[in-house]
């Protein structure tokens, strides 16, 4: 039986590749624009403006508040009829980034408590400029605290990836459900798409170790729990 | 006239007077020590003069100009003055080294190499070169309070205020910045040290003036203000002082 299996994966294998391509590039793409978007979310997050800060305050409530399936069977199925059809492959971008990069924001303002207020103070009366303070000061120290949450976050973009399949994306799990529908074996399928995305996982979950490891500030700990790290 | 002339200083904190008419002058090369007691407004005082608290009214001329007016250029009069905070603020995520350049490259405009020497100097000056690769948790609070110093000095600042520079430090450490704020203060430092540790008073400075419920009270030799003066604040805090030392 795993013979059979394996013979056909082998079929299917330039599919399957192609999924497992298309799976990491939607991760890794939007594990940068979530970032980006989320630092400038965070940013003007702590604005001198009040009604900016009030409107970010909204989008990260609302897009961690909002089912990521939603949003993208919104977007997907709900925008056509008002002209606006975009690709599988926009849709999972657009909708992963405006979550992913709420959810970062939301991490980087956590570790923003953790700040030493008596750090920007003294960066102030120095004489640095606002931005000069948040550049040198703030965002250095606030990244550093959030590499386990950002890490675990890129971890959760390639398990959520999986999602993309029901807006009709072929990801690496919509391939290996090819297969499954072609030979019927179930099982073997899934446990083969559960043993790459573990494989994957775990090297991730290396790398961000090493990124810990790298920018960690000697002498300073801050208990993750406390910085909104979710267990990966 | 004088480095720094305050004068009818006011500040209110919601409606409440925390400084209500301050006068104080810090001449050039001068060791200017003000004493009073927790909560009495030592360090608005000193904030205001760096204009990180927005003074009330009054009037408060730098180097002869006025700091308070609205066109005043506040990022060039702050890097003319060194703060010295009471927790010592250090950047966590900068070696002594980095600390000490950072405001040479990214406020002087000075390179790399250029603003690692400079401020190479100013720690060799405190003692502290030796220990330019650690970062600041991994100093004690003596070693933190030089660094601090080293920071300000680079900047080469015409006054440094300092924030009860003590407060953080055993007797002993006491000590020694005392010693090292004569040692500056024979190089010419410019120096105003808000405090209310009468022994680390003394040993600095043989004058210090008095501020309690919004103004300075008295300004005087220690050595009258210790005897049993008539006004009951101030005997008050000295000889509560006496009491505890
Ligand atoms: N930003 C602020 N808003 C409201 N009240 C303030 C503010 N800053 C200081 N105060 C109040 O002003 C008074 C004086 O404070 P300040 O910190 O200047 O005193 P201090 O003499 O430095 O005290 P300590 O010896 O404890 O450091 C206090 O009653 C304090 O609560
Ligand atoms: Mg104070």
């Amino acid at each position: 039986m795993w013979a059979e299996f394996f013979r056909d994966l082998v079929d299917q294998g330039p599919l399957i590749m192609r999924g497992l391509g298309d799976s990491l590039l939607l991760t890794a793409i939007v594990s940068l624009t979530g970032f980006f978007l989320g630092l400038v979310v965070f940013y003007f997050r702590h604005c001198q403006f009040a009604i900016i800060r009030l409107i970010l305050r909204g989008y990260i409530s609302f897009f961690i508040g909002m089912p990521l399936i939603v949003l993208l069977f919104l977007m997907y199925y709900g925008l056509p009829p008002w002209g606006v059809s975009l690709s599988p492959f926009s849709v999972a971008v657009i909708g992963f980034t405006f979550n992913v990069a709420a959810y970062n924001a939301a991490y980087l303002t956590t570790a923003y408590h953790a700040l030493d207020s008596a750090e920007l103070e003294a960066a102030r009366a120095a004489g640095f400029r606002p931005f000069q303070v948040f550049r040198l000061i703030t965002l250095p120290q606030v990244l550093r605290f959030s590499v386990p949450a950002l890490t675990n976050q890129v971890i959760r973009n390639l398990k959520d990836s999986s999602v993309a399949f029901l807006i009709q994306f072929n990801d690496f799990f919509s391939r290996v459900q090819e297969l499954a529908a072609t030979n019927f074996m179930f099982f073997r399928a899934y446990l083969f798409a559960a043993v790459v995305y573990l494989l994957l996982v775990m090297v991730l979950v290396l790398i961000a170790r090493q990124i810990e490891r790298r920018v960690m500030i000697p002498g300073v700990y801050i208990a993750p729990e406390s910085l909104g790290s979710s267990a990966v | 006239m004088a480095l720094i002339e305050i004068r009818r200083l006011r500040k209110l904190f919601d409606g409440h007077p925390v400084l209500n008419g301050v006068d104080i002058d810090v001449a050039e090369g001068d060791v200017k020590v003000v004493m009073g007691p927790s909560g009495c407004g030592k360090s608005t005082l000193l904030r205001c003069i760096n204009r990180l608290v927005e003074p009330s009214s009054g009037s408060i001329h730098f180097r002869g100009a006025e700091v308070t007016g609205p066109d005043v250029n506040v990022r060039s009069l702050r890097q003319q003055i060194g703060f010295l905070f009471q927790q010592f603020a250090l950047y966590r995520h900068l070696s002594v080294l980095d600390n000490t350049a950072l405001g040479l490259r990214k406020l002087k405009g000075m390179k790399k190499k250029e603003a690692a020497e400079r401020a190479l100097h100013e720690l060799n000056r405190l003692d502290m070169a030796g220990h330019r690769h650690k970062f600041p948790a991994h100093l004690s609070g003596g070693q933190k309070q030089r660094v601090a110093l080293a920071r300000a000095l680079a900047m080469d600042p015409a006054v440094i205020l300092l924030d009860e520079p003590t407060s953080a430090l055993d007797p002993v450490m006491a000590r020694e910045v005392a010693q090292l704020i004569n040692r500056l203060h024979g190089e010419g430092v410019t120096m105003l040290c808000v405090t209310h540790d009468l022994e680390f008073a003394s040993a600095i400075a043989e004058r210090v003036a008095f501020l309690d419920e919004g103004i300075v009270q008295v300004e005087d030799r220690l050595s009258v203000l210790y005897e049993d003066h008539a006004h009951p604040s101030i005997r008050n805090f000295f000889m509560k002082q006496e009491r505890s030392s």
